[in-house]
């Protein structure tokens, strides 16, 4: 088991579209975005301009991390028969679920780190270490609901269509979860949509965390929900499928 | 290599000394599509058996159950003396499946590495490098390598974890000859390890070259169950093909050899137990012919007409 982690966390730090879209992306966009506002701003969240985008960035890059190694991976895996293949070592269906969602995990702390390091390093951004690992520990915590979604996407969609469709689905709950956009400047209606999407969700409790309060009720709330809702997503996915040989 | 614990040895010398596989009155069906029909099949420890059959004669579905994959719908099957799940969980098994893959992204040498510690005793890596011939492979990305290389890599992940029981679903579908000849060997290498070897394949020749024991499938069940000599005897039928230009048809089938006789038109098909001496008793004979043919054994046919014959 230890062996079968430690493979797959290695090849998903090298895979290239996580390097490209979950660590250079959120990067880029980072330096692009604090570039563009200023870096002196005051956003909606009472928060200083390059820490507000700090955050969104980061649970930006988390998201992809974790749906990049679950959703297309697993649909080609399944496709490729690299999943049958595993069935029929001793491996246990459940060990290398389980794996998947722990790999998933781990890739998104490199992507996370990295935003964060780019923020202290081009805008001095300061916060106490209590503080850092607070934020680290509860926006980690809020992607498992979509690591568990893209473990859903992986073992229902073919091999054709599981990578556009978390594509796009990462570039919505970006956008329309106040990733891209600060909530305050969308449609009333906007950002009812917005708070109750788990990208903003994790958003949320880094904001908070960074700005010396704690998360909001709702927050917690939205993500227990999304949380609850993609494991049995994911498991009724995985029974359906992920079991069952190609027959 | 770290000396191998006790423990899992013993355990797998206790499973040594049953059968490799008990299956009995296995059915299974997809739908309306009956697969398996109350097949029966056990294989001694140590045996290489050929399950020999046309498509669709239930073979792979024969062996999903056997490896745990599929739950048949009747039978009771085990594996050691266990069910065929906790066997491949105890990893006694090994298994290369027609569409299975191998992880992409990663090394041949790693993905080895990987499979390997999931099993309580692997094959040192001298071993399985050797027996497979891997050599210049273990660097190379697994995603990069032809087609007969995934096969040699595919054959290596099966019998990386040194199962007692080597499964192998028509193993050298996409092999060119020279690929299937070394194949072959390296089964021989393996099995030559006190192994026990069970593969699907509808080629005759290929159960003949490579099994100690041949047992056919058709329609779901067990048809017939041998030696590759028997088998062959029964199965081998060549056909012996010419147009007839004068004679009685009724003479043909008192031809040396022939066990069947079709005719379509004036075309006829000789099915002979011995093509030769049926060719010399025709030509000795009053009938007139051309364009003759030999052709060889014909499993389909053989398979129709022992099914015909049964029913």
């Amino acid at each position: 088991m230890t062996g079968f982690l430690a493979l797959e966390l290695r090849r998903s730090l090298r895979d290239v579209r996580y390097l490209i879209i979950a660590v250079a992306m959120p990067i880029g966009l980072y330096l692009l975005f604090t570039g563009l506002f200023g870096a002196h701003g005051q956003r909606a969240q009472g928060l200083p301009q390059p820490v507000e985008l700090m955050i969104a960035m980061i649970a930006y890059g988390a998201m992809w991390a974790v749906f990049s190694a679950t959703g297309p991976r697993i649909a080609h895996e399944r496709t490729i028969g690299w999943t049958r293949q595993l069935r029929v070592t001793p491996l246990s269906p459940a060990a290398a679920l389980s794996g998947k969602l722990l790999t998933a995990l781990a890739a998104a702390l490199p992507a996370m780190a990295l935003v964060a390091l780019t923020a202290v390093v081009s805008h001095h951004v300061h916060l106490s270490a209590t503080q850092w690992l607070a934020l680290f520990a509860a926006m980690w915590a809020g992607v498992v609901p979509l690591a568990l979604l893209g473990l859903a996407i992986g073992y229902l969609a073919g091999d054709e269509i599981a990578f556009p469709l978390t594509m796009a689905l990462y570039f919505a709950l970006g956008a329309l979860g106040g990733l891209w956009i600060p909530l305050s400047v969308m449609p009333h209606v906007m950002q009812g949509l917005a708070q109750s999407l788990p990208s903003n969700g994790v958003a949320e409790l880094g904001w908070r965390i960074a700005g010396g309060q704690a998360p909001v009720p709702k927050a917690v709330l939205v993500l227990t929900v999304w949380l609850l809702g993609s494991a049995a997503a994911a498991l009724l996915a995985y029974r359906r499928r992920g079991t069952r040989s190609a027959h | 290599m770290p000396a191998a614990p006790p423990e899992p040895e013993t355990a797998q010398q206790a499973s040594q000394d049953r059968p490799a596989v008990r299956a009995v009155g296995l059915a299974k069906s997809y739908g309306s599509t009956v697969a398996l029909v109350g097949l029966d099949l056990h294989v001694a420890a140590g045996q290489t058996v050929a399950l020999l059959g046309p498509n669709g004669a239930g073979k792979s579905t024969t062996i999903g159950v056997l490896l745990g994959l599929l739950s048949p719908d009747a039978g009771q099957v085990q594996v050691y003396g266990r069910p065929p799940s906790q066997a491949v969980a105890g990893g006694l098994v090994g298994a290369m499946l027609q569409d299975a893959g191998l992880m992409p992204g990663v090394r041949v040498g790693e993905l080895l590495a990987m499979v390997r510690g999931l099993y309580p005793l692997p094959l040192p890596l001298d071993d399985l490098v050797g027996i497979a011939g891997l050599g210049s492979l273990l660097g190379r990305r697994v995603d990069r390598l032809s087609g007969g290389q995934t096969q040699q890599v595919r054959f290596a992940a099966a019998i990386a974890g040194d199962p007692l029981l080597l499964v192998l679903d028509e193993p050298t579908a996409a092999m060119d000859v020279q690929a299937r000849r070394n194949f072959w060997t390296q089964i021989h290498a393996f099995a030559g390890r006190g192994r026990t070897v069970l593969f699907a394949t509808h080629y005759l020749h290929e159960a003949d070259d490579a099994a100690d024991r041949v047992v056919v499938i058709a329609g779901g069940r067990k048809v017939a169950d041998g030696t590759p000599a028997a088998i062959k005897a029964n199965f081998g039928d060549r056909q012996v093909r010419f147009t007839l230009r004068h004679g009685s048809p009724a003479l043909l089938a008192a031809l040396d050899g022939v066990r069947a006789v079709d005719q379509d038109g004036a075309r006829v098909t000789l099915h002979s137990g011995d093509p030769d001496a049926t060719v010399s008793s025709l030509v000795r004979s009053e009938l007139r012919w051309s364009g003759l043919e030999v052709g060889g054994p014909d499993l389909e046919t053989s398979f129709l007409r022992l099914l015909a014959g049964q029913s």
